[in-house]
């Protein structure tokens, strides 16, 4: 559909400013042959070259992007597998049958399949030990160092911490006390102040009704007429 | 995967395991040697040795499976679970296929509009054109 092969009867016309006498392309072959172009016989498709063939669709057609992969190819159960659960990131975690600590980088201990792959270390024939070989293996008896063991080392397994429910509720409690402080924080603080005015002031009543009573009692006592009351010197009550 | 390849890895993981065991075991008798232990110690290296011939043999049977180098550096080696490149490579795949079915939709609302707005422009050639294909316009 890449270009159009005017009709001679069309030259004259010009299409919204595009000019009438336009050079005829040079007619391109499509890589298709010919013999798959899709033109019903009794139509002539001489108007149009570079005409694809359009795909086929249904079953068995070419597959394409637009077509879900996943669902294609039958892999819905291992997506969802993989999407859904969450993968341990260790390598022990998918051979957790092999000895020593394999979650380490190989590298470090040039254990790495890298090398192997890059530098084979048996490149010829692998033969059976001889006697003489077998000499050089002859051991001392005794242990050997601890950092040597590495196929003992197991490689730590991580403990979960368990929470206690009583280490979750404290913060939920003291939180919304001490949002509501930070909140009102001073009305808080007006509060207790409050109290303790009031107790204060109880107090200071009570030592002024006690007043009172041992300056009427004083008063009152025959047996003491002229003894003055505690404080009475300094009494603002004195007439 | 087809049924057939559990049967045809069975031997390899088989001789795998056997030879890990033995490496094992040799580790034992090595890091702490017995001076009765030479003995052992030697059969457990003949053992070894036949055992990388059996691996070896194995090679034939898997000539053509192939795995990724990706796969290898940067996750076996990195001490990392392989089953992770697994779930990158679907991700990636999805992603992928989501972004060219995207395209193909663009590309196919831009085809219908190109064909009116030329069927405007050019009605007779569009009719003839529709004409060939059919119901694909």
């Amino acid at each position: 559909m890449s270009f159009f092969k005017r009709s001679p009867s069309d030259s004259s016309s010009n299409y919204g400013g595009i000019p009438s006498k336009m050079p005829t392309p040079i007619r391109q072959r499509s890589p298709m042959p010919t013999k798959q172009f899709l033109s019903p016989p009794s139509v002539d498709p001489e108007p149009f070259y570079l005409l694809k063939d359009p795909p086929i669709s249904g079953p068995g057609s070419e597959v394409t992007g637009e077509t879900h992969m996943i669902s294609h190819y039958g892999l819905e159960h291992s997506y969802n597998k993989f999407s859904t659960k969450k993968l341990k990131e260790q390598l022990s975690a998918f051979l957790p049958l092999l000895p020593g600590n394999i979650d380490t980088v190989s590298s470090q201990d040039n254990s790495s399949l890298q090398s192997v792959i890059e530098k084979p270390p048996i490149t010829k024939e692998i033969t059976t030990f001889t006697t003489g070989m077998l000499q050089g293996f002859k051991l001392h008896p005794g242990s050997i160092p601890d950092q040597y063991k590495l196929l003992h080392h197991q490689p730590a397994k991580k403990h979960k911490h368990k929470k206690h429910k009583r280490d979750h509720r404290i913060p939920e409690l003291s939180e919304p006390m001490s949002a509501g402080a930070e909140a009102g924080g001073d009305n808080g603080h007006e509060k207790k102040h409050k109290k303790t005015k009031k107790h204060g002031d109880q107090d200071g009543e009570k030592k002024k009704r006690d007043k009172k009573k041992k300056k009427k009692k004083a008063r009152q006592d025959p047996m003491h007429p002229g003894m003055p009351a505690t404080h009475e010197g300094s009494g603002p009550g004195r007439p | 995967m087809s049924s057939s390849q559990p049967d045809k890895f069975e031997p390899l993981v088989e001789n795998l395991e056997r030879f890990i065991e033995i490496t094992r075991q040799l580790g034992l008798v090595v890091s702490d040697f017995q001076p009765q232990g030479q003995a052992p110690l030697n059969q457990k290296l003949h053992m070894l040795v036949s055992s990388l011939q059996e691996l070896d043999k194995n090679k034939e049977q898997v000539q053509d499976v192939q795995v990724p180098l990706e796969l290898i550096y940067e996750y076996v080696d990195q001490g990392k679970n392989p089953q992770l490149y697994t779930k990158d490579c679907m991700e990636r795949a999805v992603a992928k296929n989501e972004l060219v079915k995207g395209k193909i939709e663009t590309f196919r609302r831009f085809k219908k509009a190109l064909v009116t707005e030329l069927g405007k422009m050019f009605p007779e050639e569009i009719d003839r054109y529709k004409t060939v294909r059919g119901s694909d316009t």
